[in-house]
């Protein structure tokens, strides 16, 4: 009897271990062959897949049962850690665009999205179109964020070099009211204006500086857009002499030898007055136009800034 | 005063679950766990820990309110523990509406603990408290409470299982019947009246949803939340309603 017991326990014992020891093989088994196949596919290539083959925002939207804006930033989440990796390669940026244009269709609200996906697209992969095309996206559905239009401004300029669209993302996103980072920062105003002014188009440029000068009440702003105000309805005036010096030498075969020449020859009703109580300096051998207060003229990068000695330097 | 003992019993019975205890573990661990993410994530990340919060409440209370819900009434019939009830002079609507505020202040108990682990959270993490959190809590807690009516109405004539299945089924279509609407515009006039008819009976759960209105700071006047908190409330007496009609027909066998 005693011995039957002594065997079962025995037996009992035995089959503990062969437990223990089954255990620990499946887990280890199983351990290995996940290494195995995370060799395979190198984990990041996975990431990558999945991204590519995210489903359509339309799609994605309604199956997340109200929980739109955790699943967008969950795979905002992914995206970062993606591009956080390694330098991507250029094709690679058609599935990123891929997967923020879901992440901003799943949750249209997501400015951030819009604005460091706009960076990315536009710096790193230099796609600019696919910034251009995210950011509109955005512009619809925030109406009160300047980042996207400032964003847009900024490809345009910089990018695109179309000087008149970018004054004209800018000052959509000038008009945001609200202190910074809630509004835009203090100078996207006076940005716009230079941009209107590079696009030739300093009459816009003063019409937008008149309606912010309107809305704005902060005394301090106000002083800054007058100042503004009169330096660019210096360049209008310099711009406006200048072509019409262009027009005179067409027509007559040369150069005015004075400004008086334009006023008598009827082109101007009378030389303008200088803003800041200055004379209009003409140089007949080069055709161009100085002003006594100021010695360089308006643009949004002028090598020469520093250069300057006299004047509102902006 | 019958209804709220039965409430109270119906709490301390609900207590013993260990199933709640698991799901309340997950949802902090959840809410928690949304401290981690945000080191790993690229700008606002104060909206990265609402929205898992705010989620993980909305998520675990309804999960909370499905499994409980449904057993309320059919582990009381499988028990047979329904006929020591049901032949004292209690009418059964009382002990339905018993049961359905039992697992209601269940609810509750379970959402405040959640509620303020994610207000711990926010503190820690210096996340501004505003007012639109509370609002939308106190909707998803409405939304609970809907899923609740829909739980006992299933449970009182069917098994746990089926009622688990249709509750979440449920559910899933209070999300998107909004989309009902959308697509009877599209349909001639007698489909269209019948489209907005089955859209106006279902439940409408996206009007409880404010978690985007917290993220994006959009606001919410107190006329919609009136409305809201009105919508929600007679909603559930509804479903309460006519689980009661059909309780008191039930003949247990």
């Amino acid at each position: 009897m005693y011995r039957v017991m002594r065997f079962e326990v025995l037996h009992a014992k035995r089959q503990h271990l062969l437990f223990f020891l089954a255990l620990v093989l499946l887990l280890s088994a199983s351990l290995f062959t996940q290494y195995l196949l995370e060799q395979r596919s190198q984990g990041r290539a996975a990431k990558l897949e999945q991204l590519r083959l995210l489903p359509k925002g339309e799609i994605l939207r309604p199956a997340l049962l109200g929980y739109q804006q955790l699943g967008a930033d969950l795979l905002w989440l992914r995206v970062v850690q993606v591009l956080g990796d390694r330098v991507v390669r250029d094709k690679d940026y058609e599935w990123l665009y891929h997967a923020l244009d879901v992440i901003t269709t799943v949750d249209p609200k997501y400015v951030y999205a819009y604005e460091a996906g706009g960076v990315v697209l536009a710096e790193l992969a230099s796609r600019v179109d696919l910034s251009n095309r995210l950011l509109e996206k955005g512009l619809a559905p925030n109406p009160s964020s300047w980042q996207i239009p400032f964003r847009l401004g900024f490809n345009h300029f910089f990018h695109l070099g179309d000087h008149t669209r970018a004054a004209e993302y800018m000052a959509q996103a000038a008009r945001i009211p609200g202190p910074f980072p809630i509004g835009p920062p203090h100078y996207t105003a006076r940005l716009a204006s230079r941009l209107y002014v590079q696009g030739k188009n300093p009459e816009v440029a003063l019409e937008f500086l008149e309606a912010m000068l309107e809305q704005t009440t902060d005394e301090l702003v106000r002083e800054k857009l007058q100042r503004r105000i009169r330096r660019i309805s210096l360049e209008r005036d310099l711009q406006m002499l200048e072509q019409q010096i262009r027009q005179y030498a067409d027509s007559r075969g040369r150069r005015p030898a004075s400004l008086m020449e334009l006023v008598l020859a009827g082109l101007l009703p009378g030389i303008p007055s200088e803003p800041y109580g200055g004379d209009y300096l003409y140089d007949s051998k080069t055709g161009k136009v100085m002003s006594s207060t100021h010695d360089e003229r308006m643009g949004v990068y002028v090598p020469a800034d520093s250069l300057a000695t006299r004047g509102d330097v902006e | 005063m019958r209804i709220l003992s039965i409430a109270l019993n119906t709490f301390r019975e609900n207590l013993r679950e260990k199933l709640l205890y698991n799901l309340l573990f997950f949802a902090l661990l959840m809410i928690g766990s949304s401290i981690l993410l945000s080191r790993i994530t690229l700008g606002d990340y104060h909206r990265l820990i609402l929205d898992l919060g705010l989620a993980s409440i909305n998520l675990f209370g309804v999960l909370i309110a499905i499994f409980v819900g449904i057993g309320l009434v059919s582990k009381e019939v499988d028990r047979k523990t329904i006929y020591t009830i049901v032949s004292k002079p209690i009418p059964r609507y009382e002990f339905l509406l018993g049961k359905y505020c039992g697992l209601v202040i269940t609810l509750l108990a379970n959402t405040v603990v959640m509620v303020a682990g994610l207000l711990i959270v926010l503190q820690v993490m210096d996340v501004p408290i505003t007012s639109l959190v509370f609002k939308s809590l106190a909707l998803i807690f409405l939304e609970l409470m809907v899923i609740t009516a829909v739980a006992v109405l299933f449970s009182t004539f069917t098994s746990a299982t089926l009622s688990a299945i249709f509750t979440l089924a449920v559910y899933v279509i209070g999300h998107l019947s909004g989309d009902l609407k959308e697509f009877a515009k599209k349909l001639d006039e007698v489909s269209q009246m019948v489209v907005n008819a089955i859209y106006y009976t279902l439940p409408n759960l996206e009007r409880f949803n404010l978690k985007g209105h917290v993220i994006h700071h959009l606001d919410f006047g107190m006329t919609d939340m009136a409305l809201s908190l009105t919508y929600g409330l007679t909603y559930s007496a509804f479903l309460l309603l006519l689980a009661s009609v059909i309780f008191q027909r039930r003949d247990f066998q």
